[in-house]
């Protein structure tokens, strides 16, 4: 009697199973079909970072090329940080600014380590290349791209 | 030209130009049928997960298993090093033969059947055995020790599921009072044979199941265990081979159900080929149902639940049935 | 603490001339401090295994004067650890093994073979178990050591033989069901198998290495690559310790909104083997149904860390940003709404299925006798009975003022390590509703961190609950801003080590099983 039981009982929970995916079968689709369709990008997210505008003179970034961010980074992705001295001015500004984005972890340690608030993330989420060197951004000639289309 | 075509026919004999039709016809069905399947199991699979399966190729990605076909016809066919190359080659020619030689008896409708053989079932069961020679000449072949266990459960799950399904066939046999298949339909004029042999109905589409090796009994092929079990080492054409081979095997067994229990071409208003399709296909998409909701069971318990519950329980569904009819 | 006191007491009884200290452990995170000798190491090692400890961790820590091995032992009854060290000659290290005594302790001496050179007198095979033959000196040695030629062949020396009726397979580093690149070599009679070896390392990057080159701060993207489905507990093991370490205090808000985004996390873990596990026993549909819902937590902690996978949220003293309570608050009520439903679907679908039911039940089962002596940890040992969940037993940021039970199995078989993880998610729900409710405004960060952490010369070790178990690190400090040495201790080793032990005399497909019930994660036991 036992055995029988088992089984009807065993045979109703694959009923009750089946009950759930024929269930969802009729329910609609969870799923984002991109790249036709693309859902908002959180304002947190952390793409790679960007070189924010100095809102005094917007043709100059914040940045004042001190190299606090490239010492503090984990894995030696930024590089290269120029700046001049431009008549007129008190601090530095930079002209070249290169972050090796394939090595970049995301982690914001660069971010948090600027004294001037000169790094943001910034939320381009699908950047694309064919060669390694397309991922080394230089951040200036991206801030300057940004003003112009701005 | 219909007088060519009379002529010939005159010529080489009905029945000749009969069956050549035929096969041609069960062919195209065979092809038909697999590149439906492989598109019908994604969607299916696709929107049980919540997801859209394929949709990029034609409408509705109808048209992706024919992309899929060409890609893997395309394909260079790889042959590993160490292999029994004979039967290495052999394994997947040989399971399209009885798959092939299963659609002959099958009667589509009262007319559209490629050759009423009066044995008809025994034809069907003798030959979709061969079914697991081939698997086990893959899985030998291969020289691989996942092929290998896998084709090794193969032979050891389809000699214990043969059995049932042979039992719960021979009741339908006893009150249709034949084995070709037509007149087991004919017999089915007023009500469906599933109604008098539900037991027998659950018992064939379990061991139906297992005969496929469709989950939850795809033992032999196993992907979280044996990686792809016998058919690890194919790639190519040679895979799309037992590919086509599996889906044509979920056709075959369905039709065979609907032909002993469901009635198979009967039904109002509609044509009966329509019916049979229609029939079988409510089937087939209860087997990938089946596929995308169940687990896999463990072999024991596989082969415990033929010999334990099937068996016993079709033997008693005999007795009952043999019983009853002599009284 | 009473029970740390029992210990010295009656340790003093037994080694006369063993020095044995009690240890602040608020500062150092252990209680006892043993320095043993060569001579009396396994007398020390038995009187622990007699007062059913188990063994935390067994490492090795190079001070160029001498080398130390340090034991780490704990209870499972009340919170102990004891720390044995043990001094060795860097040009000769040997040490006696304690492998018979805790059968860990073989797999943990091999490891410090092969990255220290110690030679471990009576182990039965000290063969590589990370590493390979092309590496020519011992890795984690401060000078250079090179590796001589008789200790090569000796790490060398694992070649499995066949045998009659016996055949070989490699199960990985390449298969669907290894869950990353694990490798098993399965000595199988037939279906069944006879013996298991683990063969580690496909995913090793050293991360012990990496921390001994970069700042507290620098490594903080490195704990999230170990442990990737549960990235922010391995970030708060991290960070935890370093706070430890150098005092740093952490603001209330901070503590809730770590407990609230770690049980998120611990969750999205969950979920990730929820979907995993039937995979394995051939049901597909589950795993998408998971990410499904695993996706919902994701969207949650991108809105608060900016990432979906890796994160790198915490800081020391406090977070990266503060939580848009608005949005997240909300977010994540809906969620918790949503998973108290979808988990009644998965009961229908998993749980109650009879194919399920049949496969894992009375399974790899592990006793609970048998747990301590591969210090085993999290759910795996739950499932067995052991409550034990370093959240309760020592609790950390807002565990302790939340109220929630540890949910424990009776038979440690596969089915119960499947319900307690299950039981684990409805609990996390639980957590995370309630400290989202005591969530205290104020800041998120403390003022007072210090750009360049230079913490006190001394030694640490912390552990929380990962979603694996007991996650402990275990820092010695030399004053200068770079850990000198950073162990990790991570969960799934000792828990995947168990495995050769379950998957003796079982079918392929129960130890498939039974290694999806682990719920092992590989690179975070290759690290």
């Amino acid at each position: 009697m036992r055995v029988v039981a088992d089984i009807i009982k065993g045979a109703y929970s694959l009923i009750v199973g089946m009950g759930v995916t024929i269930r969802a079968f009729f329910s609609p689709v969870v799923t984002c079909q991109y790249p036709r369709e693309t859902i908002n990008i959180s304002p947190r997210f952390r793409s790679h970072t960007k070189l924010v505008g100095d809102p005094e003179n917007p043709d100059r970034t914040k940045c004042i090329v001190c190299g606090m961010c490239e010492r503090n980074c984990p894995s030696n992705s930024i590089k290269k940080i120029e700046g001049e001295k431009k008549e007129g001015e008190k601090k530095k500004t930079a002209t070249s600014y290169i972050l090796d984005f394939t090595t970049c972890s995301q982690c914001g340690i660069c971010v948090e380590s600027c004294p001037v608030d000169a790094l943001a993330f910034s939320s381009d989420y699908n950047p694309v290349g064919f060669r390694r060197e397309d991922f080394h951004y230089d951040l200036v000639k991206e801030y300057e791209k940004r003003k112009k289309t701005a | 030209m219909c007088d060519t075509i009379i002529n010939i026919v005159n010529i080489v004999g009905k029945e000749v130009v009969r069956t050549v039709v035929g096969l041609i016809g069960v062919f195209i069905v065979v092809i038909g049928n697999a590149i439906m399947l492989t598109w019908a199991e994604r969607k299916v699979a696709g929107h049980m997960q919540r997801r859209i399966g394929p949709k990029e190729v034609g409408p509705f990605g109808l048209i992706q298993s024919f992309a899929d076909s060409v890609k893997l016809l395309g394909k260079e066919l790889l042959t590993p090093a160490n292999v029994e190359r004979p039967l290495y080659f052999l394994a997947p020619t040989l399971i399209f033969v009885p798959v092939l030689v299963t659609f002959v008896v099958i009667p589509f409708d009262g007319f559209l059947q490629v050759k009423d053989i009066n044995v008809g079932i025994l034809v069907i069961l003798a030959f979709s055995s061969l079914t697991v020679l081939s698997i086990l000449i893959a899985g030998w072949g291969s020289n691989n020790k996942y092929s290998l266990i896998g084709a090794v459960r193969s032979v050891a799950q389809n000699i214990a599921y043969e059995i049932p399904l042979l039992l719960s066939l021979l009741p339908i046999i006893f009150m249709a009072n034949s084995f070709s298949l037509r007149d087991v339909v004919e017999a089915q004029k007023g009500l469906w044979f599933v109604f008098y042999q539900p037991v027998a109905f659950l018992i064939f589409f379990v061991a139906s199941v297992a005969e496929t090796n469709r989950t939850p009994f795809d033992l032999p092929e196993a992907e979280s265990e044996l990686v792809a079990g016998f058919h690890t080492e194919y790639s190519g054409m040679r895979f799309s081979l037992f590919f086509l081979a599996e889906y044509t095997n979920m056709f075959i067994v369905s039709a065979i159900a609907v032909t002993f229990f469901l009635g198979g071409y009967q039904g109002p208003i509609l044509p009966g080929v329509v019916w049979f399709f229609m029939k079988t296909y409510v089937l087939v998409f209860v087997l990938l149902w089946f596929r995308w909701t169940f687990p896999r069971v463990r072999f024991d318990q596989l082969l415990n639940f033929s010999w334990k519950i099937l068996i016993p329980v079709s033997f008693l569904n005999l007795l009952v049935t043999g019983g009853i009819l002599k009284l | 603490m009473i029970l740390a006191a029992k210990t010295i007491e009656e340790f003093r009884s037994e080694f006369k001339s063993v020095d044995i200290s009690e240890v602040p452990y608020d500062k150092q995170g252990y209680h006892l401090a043993i320095e043993a000798q060569t001579g009396n190491l396994l007398n020390i090692v038995e009187f622990l295994d007699r007062r059913e400890f188990y063994i935390v961790d067994l490492f090795c820590v190079d001070y160029q004067d001498y080398l130390e091995l340090v034991y780490f032992f704990n209870t499972h009854r009340e919170l102990c650890r004891v720390k044995v060290t043990l001094k060795l000659d860097p040009e000769k290290p040997v040490a006696p093994t304690i492998s018979h005594i805790y059968t860990i302790a073989r797999w943990y001496e091999r490891e410090a073979h092969e990255f220290f050179g110690i030679y471990f007198e009576g182990h039965p095979g000290l063969t590589y178990l990370f590493l390979h033959s092309g590496i020519d000196h011992y890795p984690l040695r401060r000078k250079h050591v090179p590796v001589p030629d008789n200790d090569r062949q000796l790490l060398d020396s694992f070649k499995p033989q066949e045998e009659e009726d016996c055949f070989f397979v490699n199960l990985g580093p390449q298969h669907p069901s290894t869950h990353g690149v694990l490798r098993v070599v399965l000595k199988m009679d037939g279906e069944y198998i006879v013996s298991a070896e683990p063969v580690l390392g496909y995913l090793h990057r050293m991360h012990e290495k990496m921390a001994e080159s970069k700042s507290y701060l620098q490594f903080l993207p490195n704990p999230a690559r170990m442990d990737y489905p549960g990235a922010l507990l391995f970030n708060l093991a991290h960070v935890e310790t370093v706070e430890k370490l150098c005092g740093i205090a952490v603001p209330e808000r901070a503590k809730y909104i770590r407990t609230i985004t770690c049980e998120l996390n611990r969750i999205a873990s969950h979920l990730l083997w929820l979907g995993a596990f039937p995979a394995d026993l051939g049901g597909l549909t589950p795993f998408m149904y998971a990410f499904d819902d695993r996706e919902n937590i994701l969207d949650i902690l991108e809105g608060v860390t900016g990432s979906r996978l890796t994160y790198c949220y915490f800081r020391f003293g406090g977070l990266y940003n503060d939580i848009d309570e608005e949005s997240f608050v909300s977010a994540t009520k809906r969620f918790i709404e949503r998973m108290r439903e979808r988990l009644v679907m998965y009961d229908k679908l998993i749980t109650g299925n009879v194919i399920f039911i049949n496969r894992i039940k009375n399974v790899g089962i592990m006793e609970q006798a048998k747990v301590r002596k591969y210090g085993s940890s999290g759910p795996f040992i739950r499932s067995t009975g052991i409550p034990f969940d370093m959240r309760k037993v020592d609790p950390y940021e807002a565990y302790g003022s939340i109220d929630f039970e540890i949910p424990t199995g009776h038979t440690g078989d596969n089915m119960d390590r499947y319900l307690v993880r299950m039981k684990e998610m409805e609990i996390s729900l639980n957590i995370i509703e309630e400290a989202m409710k005591k969530l205290p405004s104020g800041p998120f960060q403390t003022e007072k961190v210090p750009k360049k952490l230079k913490p006190p010369k001394g030694d640490i070790y912390h552990a929380i609950e990962s979603t694996r178990g007991e996650t402990g690190v275990y820092i010695v400090s030399d004053e200068s801003d770079t850990p000198y040495r950073m162990r990790w201790r991570v969960p799934s080793y000792s828990n995947l080590m168990t495995f050769p032990y379950l998957a003796q005399g079982l079918l392929i497909a129960d130890a498939i099983a039974t290694l999806g019930s682990y719920d092992i994660v590989v690179p975070e036991i290759d690290r």
